[in-house]
């Protein structure tokens, strides 16, 4: 089954990385650095975050003036090492990696190192392997802040859904959150995987729901869950029970608008791809570096929404 | 005579039917025993018992020590995919140094082959092989395990009489050395010729053991429970217009300007060698495969080359020759089967009439006596005849004008063939016309008004059925031609 | 009322030995409702049902093309785009619902008609043409969104709903379209064809089936169910995804399989289709409700597959 999966992410990727070519993705050159191509390997686009990185970085490439080019992995990490493979002998200055999992991204950030090309790490991390720039939000401390935030909201027992099992933001998340349990008077009832997926976030929460009447909360690892969880609870979410999500997506953004999502933790992709473009063409350019770039998350609530509006 | 094997008291039941009811049975060294029987009497279930395919839920098998047990099963078991001498060899591949020795492989299967007197190369996949030809490798790949038995399940079912008797005499040379044969067949002429002695089965039991000698009449009284008058009850009219024309057609380097008509109310039966391509002119008739030139005509409409489904409107049908490969879906009942040619015919608005189709299976099955539990039998649970009078039966109830038989009553019993015939007779005389192809010559001559003899891809004559010999089809079907 | 008991327990025994797949369903059920208090509660299994809806209606469509010796691997991406390309008709073209609802149906049988065009015609097996399809659909799909979800129609969006209260549309849709497999199945032309075609390709051809034209047929037809499903799917979140059902052809090849279908061809029914889909619903339900670690879930729902094929196959083997 798994080999059918690879065989059919295998190919996915190719034709993504056709339509990527297809459409064009980087801007058209103007001003210094016309020649300075930059490559961005994304982790995956089927998730709106990963969309606004990536107009985050186009846009910032388009203010600079260099050629930037997309490709997608589809979350297949090895499908992520070729492709940056390629970038190194495309011929581009700089390259940055958003990596499927940071654990996983060493052979990818070698592959660069070899061909001397400097290397941006974003969102995610290398653990193992050089990189000139690392620009990220802090998913450990933003999964504490979810917690603080849930105990605000409510007290009493809560579920937390968590996303696929063992990828790193469902690690850092998880982590995180748990941390930040201590300081509130909500209890987890519940653990249950749901994919970062919103129908399976419907379903996992329906479920819980039959053993767990009585919830007051749900923490879930991405938005796309916590919505899902929100179409299961119906008329309760936002009354007796409060959903915390996590990254700020627009549905995400427009739930707590709603008040059917007591708070999102927005992380800022937009500023994510914005700061990894302007860290690699500083490097591309052989100008210095900030090592380590820390990209604010914020909690959103209702009080602030507005200025989370696009 | 020492006794090779020894059964006593086999029965097997499958849901539905008792297929063994307390047999015995025994192989001697140095003698042929011939299994005898109806479709569905039980002699493959008693070949597979004793090769320990099957379990008997009672009675036991004993071997005498030191003999093995080499089978040649009804129902071919080569991997088409694989050569001639991979498929001589499976499982057993003469080894160097533990990799297969490929050449030495293609020397062992040339002389193998040889023996048979199968002219083919070794390295030609199995699948382009023809039903025939595939049954001499199967018997080449028995013959070189030395088994001390060898059991044959109907081997000449689908050989032509020189291979027929090339396999008797391959026979005769074994069982002097001191095998012992089991041998089944529906063809009596063969039993005449070999059998030292014969156990006739019915319904699932021993019924006797005739001694070799015993006479052709003696044996059909035992086996089916009733004389048989006549077996070829062909009974010829006045022939009308002509419905099926074929006309100078060629197929580049298969056949070459065949020409042949068959009127309304005429049996035509096609003789030939194997290789001869009457299969392969009728397939093309058919639109199965495609062909060079020349052009076929059902009742004076042309058909279109290569397309079965304008052939079938036109009014033209074909029984297949390959009854596992092309005629039935084996995952399917029997019921469904017979109404395979029908379906389209007995749906309206999509929607097929089911109580129609399953009234028609029925008569059918009872007309043509298939042997089953039930229209919902899986149609691969029937005896090797019982499929073939599935196949010949769904073409039967489709009534096409012109039906061609490849083949037909490959594996049929004597009483079962008699069946075909009258339904034969019965089609012509309600104005419809045969293409009677078949390896069998007494049934070619005894069945058909006139014969088209075919060798080397080509018509080599026509001859008048009534009054000729088997010698002379055989003079036209081993004519050579000046290319 | 002592021959009719008798009657009915034959009866119950009769269809448990005919379907493998449903005996371990019982089991199944049995476990969990010892294990689990809440399993056995109706609205519970009103939410297995729904639960089961998605993956059914995808499975149906797919038990013709398995029934008939193919294998559909796009139905999961094709319902994305169905879906994507009915929220979006509404949402960005601004097109009426029920219209925006037809697009889509028509985007999941054109998808499956070029399914059927290049087994048929291109002669490509089934397995890259429609792997082919897989990659091009989903891709079609992030196209379409531009990578974030979209609002459904209101139509869709009821769909997903309750008809009346404790009376959820998907539940019902599933059963009709268990009811229309099996009628397709059973009583049809093209049904009758899928048989013989996969059981034995060139038997059916030669008795005068247009295998050519029946396989267009039974693509356009899994494409067509895989509309509906992702119409179902995305009328639950009231939002069709880009990401939505990645994955879901093979929870549908495994439904049809566990049903007693054989990947060979020739073999399958709707009511083992529907048991198959029930047993990886009330599965993944009852993992939840016991609470079980996500890294054991995959394992165990591995097992269950196997199980329950294995179980089958044992029955065959007994007769
Ligand atoms: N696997 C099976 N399941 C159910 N019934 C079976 C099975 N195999 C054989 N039978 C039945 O057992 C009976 C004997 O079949 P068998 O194949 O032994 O006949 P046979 O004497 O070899 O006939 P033929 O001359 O047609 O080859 C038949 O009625 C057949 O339908
Ligand atoms: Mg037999």
């Amino acid at each position: 089954m798994n080999l059918t999966r690879r065989a059919a992410l295998a190919a996915l990727s190719v034709t993504t990385l056709a339509l990527t070519a297809a459409c064009g993705s980087g801007a058209s050159s103007s001003g210094g650095g016309a020649d300075i191509s930059v490559g961005l390997a994304l982790s995956t686009l089927n998730n709106p975050y990963f969309v606004e990185l990536k107009q985050g970085a186009e846009e910032a490439a388009a203010e600079l003036g260099v050629k930037l080019t997309v490709v997608d992995a589809q979350n297949d990490a090895t499908n992520q090492v070729n492709q940056v493979q390629t970038f190194t002998t495309q011929g581009v200055k700089a390259i940055i990696i958003n990596p499927v999992d940071s654990k996983q991204a060493g052979p990818a950030a070698k592959a660069a190192e070899n061909a001397s090309i400097p290397l941006i790490a974003v969102d995610r991390t290398v653990d193992d392997g050089k990189v000139a720039s690392e620009v990220t939000s802090d998913n450990v401390q933003g999964g504490s802040l979810a917690a603080i935030e849930l105990g605000r909201a409510t007290s009493g027992g809560v579920v937390h859904l968590q996303g696929i099992p063992g990828a790193s933001a469902t690690r850092d998340r998880g982590f995180g959150f748990e941390q930040g349990l201590n300081s509130g008077a909500i209890k987890v009832v519940a653990s249950q995987p749901a994919d970062f997926d919103r129908a399976k976030g419907l379903d996992v929460t329906t479920n819980l729901l039959q053993s767990n009447p009585d919830l007051k909360g749900v923490f879930a690892d991405n938005d796309e869950m916590a919505l899902g969880a929100i179409k299961a609870l119906g008329d309760r979410a936002g009354k007796d029970v409060h959903v915390v999500g996590f990254d700020g997506t627009p549905d995400g953004i427009k739930a707590v608008e709603d008040g059917t999502m007591a708070a999102t933790i927005a992380q800022q992709p937009k500023v994510l791809g914005r700061q990894a473009v302007e860290q690699a063409v500083k490097a591309a350019k052989g100008e210095t570096v900030q090592q380590v770039v820390s990209v604010e998350v914020k909690v959103v609530t209702k009080k602030n929404v507005a200025e989370f509006k696009k | 005579m020492a006794e090779l094997l020894r059964a006593e008291g086999i029965t097997k039941r499958f849901t539905g039917a008792l297929a063994l009811d307390g047999v015995d049975f025994a192989v001697n060294s140095g003698e042929v025993h011939v299994l005898l029987g109806e479709n569905g009497a039980g002699k493959s279930t008693l070949v597979k018992v004793l090769a320990g395919v099957y379990r008997p839920d009672s009675g036991s098998v004993r071997v005498a020590d030191g003999v093995n047990l080499a089978v040649i099963y009804q129902e071919l078991t080569l991997v088409p995919e694989l050569s001639v001498a991979e498929n001589l060899f499976l499982g057993r591949p003469p080894r160097r140094f533990g990799v297969v020795d490929r050449a030495r492989m293609l020397r062992d299967a040339v002389g193998l082959l040889a023996r048979v007197g199968l002219r083919v190369d070794p390295a030609t996949p199995v699948k382009e092989l023809g039903i025939a030809q595939q049954q001499m490798v199967e018997i080449a790949r028995a013959l070189d395990l030395n088994a001390g038995v060898l059991v044959l399940d109907e081997p000449t079912a689908v050989l032509t009489d020189t291979e027929t008797d090339r396999l008797l005499e391959i026979m005769a040379e074994i069982r002097d050395q001191g095998v012992g044969l089991v041998f089944i067949t529906h063809h009596l002429d063969e039993i005449r010729r070999i059998a030292d002695r014969v156990t006739v089965l019915r319904d699932g039991r021993s019924v006797g053991v005739l001694p070799a000698g015993s006479s052709v009449e003696q044996m059909i009284e035992l086996m089916v429970g009733r004389a048989i008058s006549e077996q070829y009850p062909r009974r010829s009219q006045e022939p009308g217009d002509v419905l099926l024309k074929v006309d100078s057609l060629t197929r580049d380097g298969r056949f070459t300007d065949v020409s042949f008509e068959v009127r309304a109310g005429e049996v035509v039966g096609i003789a030939g060698l194997v290789g001869a391509g009457r299969t392969e002119v009728v397939r093309a008739a058919f639109g199965v495969d495609h062909y060079d030139s020349g052009h076929v005509e059902v009742a004076g409409r042309r058909l279109p080359g290569g397309d079965v489904r304008a052939a079938m409107r036109a009014g033209l049908g074909l029984v297949p020759e390959d009854r596992k490969g092309q005629g039935l879906v084996l995952t399917s009942s029997v019921g469904e089967n017979l109404g395979l040619v029908t379906l389209r015919s007995a749906t309206r608005a999509g929607i097929v009439d089911r109580k129609r189709q399953r009234r028609h299976a029925d008569e059918m099955a009872t007309a043509l006596r298939v042997k089953t539990s039930g229209l919902d039998q899986e149609v691969r649970e029937l005896s090797g005849g019982n499929q073939q009078k599935v196949v010949i039966g769904k073409w039967l109830l489709a009534d096409p004008r012109v039906l061609v038989l490849d083949e037909p009553t490959r594996g049929v019993d004597v009483g079962a063939k008699v069946e075909i015939y009258e339904l034969i007779n019965r089609m012509t005389a309600a104005g419809r016309a045969v293409l009677l192809v078949s390896s069998d010559l007494p049934e070619v001559i005894g069945m058909s008004d006139r014969i088209v003899v075919m060798a080397h891809g080509r018509v080599a004559g026509e001859l008048p059925a009534r009054g000729t010999t088997q010698d002379e089809v055989m003079a036209l079907a081993v004519q050579e031609f000046s290319a | 009322m002592t021959t009719a008991t008798a009657r009915t327990g034959v009866d119950a025994r009769k269809i448990l030995s005919e379907n493998g797949a449903l005996g371990g369903l019982v089991v199944l059920v049995v476990a969990l409702s010892i294990l689990a208090p809440t399993f056995l509660s109706t609205q519970n299994l009103i939410n297995v049902g729904v639960q089961a809806a998605v993956v059914a209606v995808l499975a149906f469509g797919s038990t013709f093309v398995i029934v008939s010796g193919g294998i559909d691997l796009s139905v999961g991406s094709v319902a994305a785009l169905s879906a994507m390309v009915g929220a979006w008709s509404s949402a960005e073209a601004g097109l009426p619902g029920p219209v925006a609802l037809l697009l889509g149906l028509a985007t999941g049988v054109a998808a499956g008609l070029i399914n059927g065009a290049m087994v048929s015609f291109g002669r490509l097996p089934a397995f890259i043409a429609t792997l082919a399809m897989l990659s091009i659909a989903r891709g079609l799909t992030l196209v379409v969104s531009q990578g974030t979800p979209l609002a459904t129609p209101d139509v869709v969006t009821f769909l997903g709903s309750n008809l009346v209260p404790q009376v959820p549309l998907p539940l019902l849709i599933m059963l009709v379209f268990f009811g229309i497999t099996g009628f397709v199945l059973s009583r049809t032309y093209a049904g009758r064809s899928m048989y013989a075609i996969g059981g034995n390709e060139e038997a059916a051809r030669l008795s005068g089936i247009d295998v050519r034209r029946q396989k267009l047929v039974i693509y356009a037809l899994s494409g067509l169910f895989a509309a509906v499903a992702g119409m179902l799917l995305a009328g639950r979140l009231a939002s069709a995804g880009p990401q939505a059902a990645v994955g879901y052809e093979l929870d549908a090849i495994a439904a049809v399989v566990i049903g007693g279908a054989s990947l060979s061809g020739g073999v399958g029914r709707a009511f083992g289709t529907l048991v198959g889909a029930l047993v990886l619903a009330v599965l993944r339900n009852g993992l939840n409700q016991l609470q079980v670690s996500p890294f054991w879930q995959q394992v165990v729902i591995g097992v269950v597959i196997a199980l329950a094929v294995l179980l089958d196959t044992l029955r065959r083997r007994s007769r």
